[in-house]
This record gives structure tokens, C-alpha cells and sequence, in this order.
């Protein structure tokens, strides 16, 4: 009998101990939901509270940020910390220490979202359109909308609208674009027009287009005498539904087909999937399948494989064409095609008329913004502290914008007298000499042979450019920005609403089915699409249009 | 109740001594005992707190609510996510007793023909090459597949079938996304990685079988196929049974296989629990955890229901449960 008194005893000690643990964490989570909701209030009263707020001094900033920081722990980190350290320390006039937390860039969200769960908060994290506009109205944010409008860096602005177009309807702001978007641009290999006889100038339409990329898949363009072999075009899936924009891996096909819900000139936010024009896109899809002119990887390709199938070596199996990012990664093609030794010379195609004449241009996609997490004790003391080291500082126009532009000094740039060579004793030995005092990008810390681009802003993309004048950008980059930046258009804003937010994997896992269903099964894209919306998505989609619609 | 009282042999009743005058005598067993306990306590109990989700809206940010059992109406009767939830359980069920059988299968023959190998080197040589796929991690083996299974001109098996003309160009085959031929292809990738593996315990079986049975076999004139379906097989299928009851009780474990292999095009015959549980959390930026508990919890109870039958079975054709 002891012995069962003694094993319940046991029993109910361990329940009780894990219980207690388990309070631990409900306790800590409840002053989580405590903070969120006195954040909410709070940021509704930031305007008044920020003039009163007593000055606080920041000794310590956690930062957590994606990939698209480069000066990653291999690649330099710690120099480019240790200088911020200082530049920073310096200009507020007390000791201040960041500490980078950077994660996985592929599963970021995933990541953020397990951080803020466990109620590891950072004080500032980087956050692409998408993931901003489902955290923007949580209460978790800060609203810095009164700190940015009094910024230092306002004065030098250049492009005023990027952080303007991200403030809510009532003029609050949570988060902070120190660049624009950016956006993909359709690259075709010189030497495969010339092959198949056609010239980038005469691609002005759909058609022609299409036949160029019936040309590159029926013909013989990397020359191995071969017919057949070839693709026109490859993508990393028919649509990135995952995230904004959606369809700017294939343009042309898309044209101004845009598989979100959308607002229409009125203000009205409709569903954009079920329009006429996502329907006409996705018979071409249908159609560039059947013919063969669309790489059949494409539906299980990663952005990674489609690139490297693109600039393979080993041309047979491989595309003409390829819509990627403008501006860098019109070099960082280029440079590959050379590695592969593969002809190297590219042309961008210039919006065809379906699209200049629907959207305007290729998309520019909303830019990934850095917020500020709100930590809800009323008092914005702290937050403005945040962006005064953090924020107001990047865009300087000088020593600390350099580090997030160029990364840090005699690691990733310098203005010495210096000479290195990159791939020595390779037929693609480079030498670079530089005299005393002038600005040059050094070798990256992680590869000897590959010189250093850029950090985490794109110089050619920022807001308020550098005061310094240092500039370290080739001419094909260059060229590839001013070329989009001359044939975009800003990205159709997203919608953000519980509805959404509640089904929006199940809402991706339906328009993911139709687009397979009518490219790859050949089913109607009418049936599908009724399918589609006069099932259950179809309710879903009309409550959130409703509360979208209410809210306007 | 009453006491049990027990007695010596000389007729006197035994007294026991209080339990914590036993654990004191006993103390350094309790001391190399608590680590373990603790372990289990923190690794195996502690996590499972977190059941408690199930019954709570739980995401990144807002307040954490209870909601009782209404991510289980979401996953059973929801019209948008029910669908969904019961075909990934309907193919978890499916794909993984199909591949269990069919492995199973695979790995009995391969055994039984090894067994059958004379030539020392040729079998050892022929075990390695065998047990090797089953090192290679599932990412890996996806990309060869993907590789030579591809529509696309780099695809060798449809290159192949072109060539040999058993198909024309424009009708090469998207093994991976088409309906009908994915679950083929995922049992052919599954035998070809797991089957060397799984002849590990057949083999070691095979190899306790006495000799003298074959010996009598042999006068008694049994040719070679008789020795195996009168002495080999019979001796394999108390470990044949064993192996799929183990088995059995891991169905509803699959996930990372399937993962690396399924796409859009074949949700309907590939996506598993598992994969359901992937993307119902990782496709949206504030996942509701609470929904992901409740599938996970859920998956747990089958599979826990599973151990129990797999045990039920196991006592009635071995004599001995697995638990």
C-alpha cells in the first residue's frame, strides 16, 4: 500500500513540478499579452508621449536581421560590429554595444516567430513586406512614425515616398525602408538571339517574346547541333506565392495577372486570382508548358537551381531567358556565365507592351523595412533610443552608412595604396592597383578571389545617398539600375487582415492546386478557378474582403 | 483492501522496512539512478507541456486565448481545412503501410537471395554496395531522383525511354509531378535507400538457422526453391512479423521523405500529416502554433493507438508484448 501512496505522491510531486514550470512560462507569456496590449495603447499615444519621454541612455541594441546582411560572421561580422561600436558610441557620446543576431535567411519568419514566442525579443529586426504587413497592427511594433518624421536624415532624402507610402492611414509608421524594393528584369543570353537569327530590339510584344522563347526551345542556340534541346525561359515555380510580389519571376506571362487581393482605383480590395487577368496568365502558362517553351523545373525549382541551370557549363537543358533582380545581379550573372565559360554577354529586355501598357513596368516590390520593437511600458523613451543609435544613424550619409553600405574600412573596403590579385595563375587573373586616398572594395574576407560588393544596402537602391562620395559599383550594375528604375512600377500594396492572416496557408495551398491544375493537368482555368472560389476559399475570401472593405 | 501478509519459511511474518529506510539502504543505486530520471523527466516530460497549445490560440504575437477544442473542429469539420487535414491523413496511412509492406518485401527477398550467395566476397561486396543508399541523407537522395527523373532534357530516364522509343519526345513523362506515377516512384526511392538496411535482421536470422535443416532437406531430396519455402521462410517469419509490428507502431512518423520529394502538382496523393503540420505553420508569417499543436497532438493519439494494437498483435502471435 506505501508503496502506491508513495508512487501517486511521486506522481503528483512531478505533475506539480511540471505544472509549476508550465506556470512559469503561462506567466511570462501573460506579461507578453500584458506588453502587447499596453504597446497598442501606447503607440496610439507616441505623438504626445514622445516630447515628454526622459532621455535614455542605450548601452546594449539587439539586432536581428536575415541574410541580406553580407558581412556575415565568415565574411567580416565582427569588424563591421566593432566599427559601428565606435562610429555610434561617438556620435551619441556614450559607450553603445550591438549585438547581431543574424538567422537562417529561408526560414527567417519561421525563426522570428519562435524568438517573439519565447519572448526573446530583439530591439530591432529586419522584416520583408510580406512578414511586415502580418506584424504591422499586432501592437508589437513602435510606432516611429513622429522620430522619422524628425530625423536628422530627412533633409538629404531623395526618395521621400518609400517610408511616406508605409505609414497607415492614420500616420502611424512601424517600420523604416532605408532602400527601395528593388525587382527582377528579364536577362537574355546575346549569343542565343543571335543564334536563332532575332535581336532584343524586335521583342516588343507577348508574341514576340514567346516566339523568341519558341525559337530558343525549337532551335539549335547553344550551337551543339542539336535541335530541341534548349528552353526558352526557366523560373523558380509558375508563382512565388509565398511571398510579394508573387509574379515577377515570369512577367510576360503574367503581365498584369496578380495573384493577391488587391484594391482597385476606388479603394475597393477585390480578389485578384479570380479576375480575367490572372485567368489569361494562366492559360499562357498552360500554353508555354504544352510547348515545351517553359522549362518543366520550373515547377520544382529553387531559386538557386533554376540560376545555376541558367548559367551551367553545360548549355544543353539550359534557357535563353531568365527573369532575376536588376542592378547587382546583372554583374553577379555575368560573372557566373564567365565562370562557366559560357558566352557571357546579356540583354535586358525592355517591358513588353502587354506589360508597360497594364501595370507600366516591371514590379518594384515593397522594400523590407527594420522595425523597432514596441517592449509596451508607456514609455517611449527607450524605443527613441533605439532609433537614434540605430536608425537615424544608418542613413548618416557617412561612417556608419558606409558600414551597412560598403562594410567595415581595411576589412571590406579601403582608401589605402594597395594591389592584390584575384585568381591567381587562372586565365581569369585579375590584378587591381589602387593609389593612396582612393576608395576601393578589397577582396571578401571569406574568398580571396572574389571581390566584396556590398553589405546590407545597396548603394544604388538607398534613400539618402552617402555625403562622402565613395562609390563602388561596375558599370553593368549601374546600368542594370538606372535601366529599372526607368521601367518599374511600385508593387500593388498588400492586404493584412485576421481573416487573411487565420487561413493564409490554406488560401496559398488552393491557389498553389489551381496553378498546378491548369499548367501541369491541363484542367480549364474557368472550372479551376470556380472550383476554387465556389468551394470553401470562396467564403473565406469574401469575410476577408468584407473585413478589408469595412476598414477602408 | 487488506494487507498482503507475507511469511518466512519458518512460519514468522516478514516485516518490511519503511521505503525510506529501503532507499537509504539502497542509496547508491537512487544516486545513479536520479540522472536518468531526470533526463527523462526533463527531455521526454518537460517538452510535453506544450500539449497544453492544443486548446490555445498561440501565435507569435496577441493575447494567448484559450479556445477549448476548436482547433480540433478546425482540423475535423472546417470546411476549408478539414479536406486538406483528412486526405494528409488518409496518405499518411496509405503511403506509409505501402512502403512498410513493400520494403518489408523487398528486404526478405534480398536477404533470402544473399543467403543463397556462395561466393563470400561477392556477397559482402554486394551487402556494401546494398547498405550504402541508406547513409545518404533524404535531401540528397531527392536531388538524384529529381535529377534523373526530370521532364527536362537532363532528365536520364526519360532521355532513356526516348532513345529506346518506348515514348516520343512529346510525351516524355513528369515522373515527380504527375498523380499517377508519384507514389510509384516514392516506393522505387524508398526500396532502393532502405531495403540493404533492412536485410541487416533477416540476415542475421537466416544466419541462426540450423544447418542440419537443410542437411535433411537435402536428403530428402528438396531442391533449392523447396529448402527456401520449407526451411528459410518459416524460420524468417517470426522476424518478418516482429519487424512490421515494430514498424507499424512508426506509420504515422513520416515526414522528411515526402517532403523532399512532393510539389504542388501531387498534394493529393503525397502530402502527409507531417508535411500538413510543415505548411499550415511555415506558409503564413503568424502561424497559429495552437492549430500545429492540436494536428501534432492528434497524430501522437493515432500513433499512440497504433503502439497499442501493434502490442495487442504482438501477444498474440509472439506470445509477448512490444511495451
Amino acid at each position: 500500500m506505501k508503496k502506491k501512496v508513495l508512487s501517486v505522491l511521486l506522481a503528483s510531486a512531478m505533475v506539480l513540478s511540471l505544472a509549476a514550470c508550465g506556470g512559469k512560462t503561462d506567466e511570462s507569456s501573460a506579461s507578453t499579452e500584458t506588453s502587447v496590449a499596453t504597446s497598442t495603447e501606447a503607440s496610439t499615444e507616441t505623438s504626445t508621449e514622445t516630447a515628454e519621454a526622459a532621455p535614455y541612455e542605450l548601452t546594449e541594441l539587439k539586432v536581428v536581421v536575415d541574410g541580406t546582411l553580407t558581412a556575415t560572421e565568415d565574411n567580416g561580422q565582427a569588424a563591421f560590429v566593432e566599427q559601428w561600436n565606435a562610429a555610434v558610441s561617438e556620435k551619441l557620446g556614450h559607450s553603445i554595444t550591438m549585438n547581431i543576431t543574424q538567422l537562417d535567411h529561408s526560414s527567417y519568419s519561421d525563426a522570428v516567430g519562435r524568438l517573439i514566442i519565447g519572448g526573446d525579443l530583439p530591439d530591432v529586426m529586419i522584416m520583408s513586406a510580406s512578414m511586415f504587413k502580418q506584424y504591422e497592427t499586432t501592437g508589437l511594433l513602435w510606432n516611429m512614425a513622429d522620430a522619422y518624421d524628425n530625423a536628422e536624415f530627412q533633409s538629404r532624402l531623395t526618395l521621400t515616398s518609400i517610408n511616406e507610402n508605409l505609414k497607415t492611414a492614420d500616420g502611424a509608421l512601424y517600420g523604416f525602408a532605408p532602400t527601395y524594393g528593388n525587382g527582377c528584369v528579364t536577362y537574355v543570353k546575346k549569343a542565343w538571339l543571335d543564334a536563332v537569327g532575332l535581336s532584343a530590339d524586335d521583342i516588343k510584344t507577348f508574341d514576340d517574346y514567346y516566339n523568341m522563347l519558341l525559337a530558343f526551345h525549337n532551335g539549335d542556340p547553344d550551337g551543339d547541333g542539336v535541335d530541341g534541346n534548349t528552353y526558352g525561359v526557366i523560373a523558380a515555380g509558375y508563382a512565388n506565392l509565398g511571398e510579394a510580389p508573387y509574379v515577377n519571376y515570369l512577367p510576360e506571362f503574367w503581365q498584369d495577372g496578380y495573384p493577391a487581393i488587391l484594391q482597385d482605383a476606388n479603394g475597393v480590395w477585390y480578389d485578384g486570382f479570380t479576375a480575367d487577368a490572372c485567368k489569361a496568365a494562366l492559360k499562357r502558362l498552360r500554353q508555354g508548358y504544352v510547348d515545351g517553351v517553359i522549362d518543366p523545373d520550373t515547377l520544382t525549382a529553387s531559386t538557386k537551381i533554376a540560376r545555376e541551370k541558367w548559367f551551367s557549363n553545360e548549355q544543353a537543358g539550359s534557357e535563353g531567358a531568365f527573369t532575376y533582380w536588376a542592378g547587382t545581379w546583372y554583374q553577379t550573372l555575368t560573372d557566373n556565365l564567365i565562370k562557366n565559360e559560357v558566352d557571357s554577354e546579356l540583354v535586358v529586355l525592355s517591358p513588353i507592351a502587354e506589360i508597360k501598357n497594364t501595370l507600366g513596368g516591371y514590379i518594384n516590390r515593397e522594400a523590407p523595412v527594420w522595425v523597432i520593437v514596441d517592449d509596451g511600458d508607456g514609455d517611449n523613451s527607450r524605443e527613441q533610443a533605439v532609433f537614434d543609435a540605430f536608425i537615424e544613424t544608418m542613413l548618416d550619409g557617412d561612417k556608419v552608412q558606409m558600414l551597412w553600405t560598403y562594410g567595415a574600412e581595411g576589412v571590406h573596403w579601403s582608401t589605402a595604396a594597395d594591389e592584390f590579385v584575384t585568381n591567381p595563375g587562372t586565365d581569369n587573373e585579375k590584378s587591381y592597383s589602387y593609389e593612396e586616398g582612393t576608395f576601393h572594395l578589397l577582396p571578401s574576407p571569406n574568398d580571396a578571389n572574389s571581390i566584396w560588393k556590398k553589405n546590407a544596402m545597396d548603394p544604388a537602391l538607398v534613400i539618402s545617398p552617402l555625403t562622402n562620395g565613395f562609390k563602388a559599383s561596375t558599370e553593368l550594375s549601374d546600368s542594370g539600375n538606372v535601366f529599372f528604375t526607368n521601367n518599374c512600377v511600385d508593387a500593388p500594396a498588400g492586404a493584412s487582415c485576421e481573416t487573411l492572416t487565420n487561413y493564409s496557408a490554406d488560401i496559398t495551398d488552393a491557389k498553389s492546386a489551381v496553378i498546378s491544375a491548369v499548367v501541369i493537368d491541363g484542367v480549364d482555368v474557368d472550372e479551376a478557378i470556380a472550383t476554387y472560389y465556389t468551394g470553401v476559399v470562396g467564403t473565406v475570401i469574401e469575410q476577408a474582403l468584407t473585413e478589408l472593405n469595412s476598414a477602408e | 483492501m487488506r494487507k498482503k501478509v507475507q511469511y518466512t519459511s519458518t512460519g514468522e511474518v516478514v516485516r518490511k522496512k519503511p521505503l525510506s529506510k529501503r532507499i537509504w539502504n539502497h542509496r547508491g543505486y537512487y544516486l545513479m539512478f536520479l540522472p536518468v530520471f531526470l533526463f527523462v523527466l526533463i527531455m521526454y516530460y518537460w517538452p510535453m507541456l506544450g500539449i497544453r497549445f492544443a486548446f490555445f490560440t498561440y501565435k507569435p504575437v496577441g493575447p494567448k486565448t484559450f479556445v477549448g477544442l476548436k482547433h480540433f473542429q478546425s482540423m475535423f469539420i472546417d470546411p476549408l481545412k478539414a479536406p486538406a487535414f483528412w486526405q494528409a491523413f488518409k496518405n499518411t496511412l496509405e503511403l506509409s503501410i505501402i512502403k512498410l509492406l513493400i520494403t518489408t518485401f523487398a528486404s526478405v527477398i534480398v536477404s533470402v537471395f544473399l543467403n543463397e550467395m556462395k561466393n563470400l566476397f561477392a556477397k559482402k561486396t554486394l551487402q556494401t554496395i546494398i547498405y550504402l543508399p541508406h547513409f545518404m541523407s533524404w535531401t540528397v537522395v531527392a536531388s538524384i531522383f529529381t535529377l534523373i527523373l526530370s521532364k527536362s532534357e537532363t532528365g536520364m530516364v526519360n532521355g532513356l525511354l526516348v532513345q529506346w522509343g518506348i515514348i516520343e519526345q512529346s510525351e516524355k513523362i513528369f515522373f515527380l509531378a504527375d498523380k499517377g506515377w508519384w507514389r510509384p516512384i516514392y516506393y522505387m526511392v524508398n526500396i532502393w535507400k532502405e531495403t540493404g538496411w533492412g536485410t541487416i535482421i533477416f540476415l542475421a536470422t537466416l544466419s541462426g538457422i540450423n544447418p542440419e535443416l537443410y542437411e535433411a532437406a537435402d536428403i530428402d531430396g528438396a531442391s533449392r526453391l523447396q529448402k527456401i519455402g520449407y526451411v528459410t521462410m518459416p524460420a524468417l517469419a517470426n522476424t518478418i512479423i516482429t519487424v512490421l509490428i515494430l514498424n507499424l507502431a512508426k506509420v504515422m512518423n513520416l515526414f522528411e521523405s515526402v517532403f523532399v520529394m512532393y510539389n504542388i502538382a501531387v498534394y493529393d496523393v503525397s502530402d502527409v500529416i507531417s508535411t500538413y503540420i510543415y505548411r499550415q505553420t511555415f506558409n503564413t508569417f503568424t502561424p497559429d502554433y495552437g492549430f500545429s499543436t492540436a494536428v501534432g497532438l492528434f497524430k501522437s493519439l493515432v500513433g499512440c493507438v497504433l503502439v497499442l494494437v501493434c502490442n495487442y498483435l504482438s501477444k498474440k502471435t509472439r506470445g509477448r508484448g512490444i511495451v
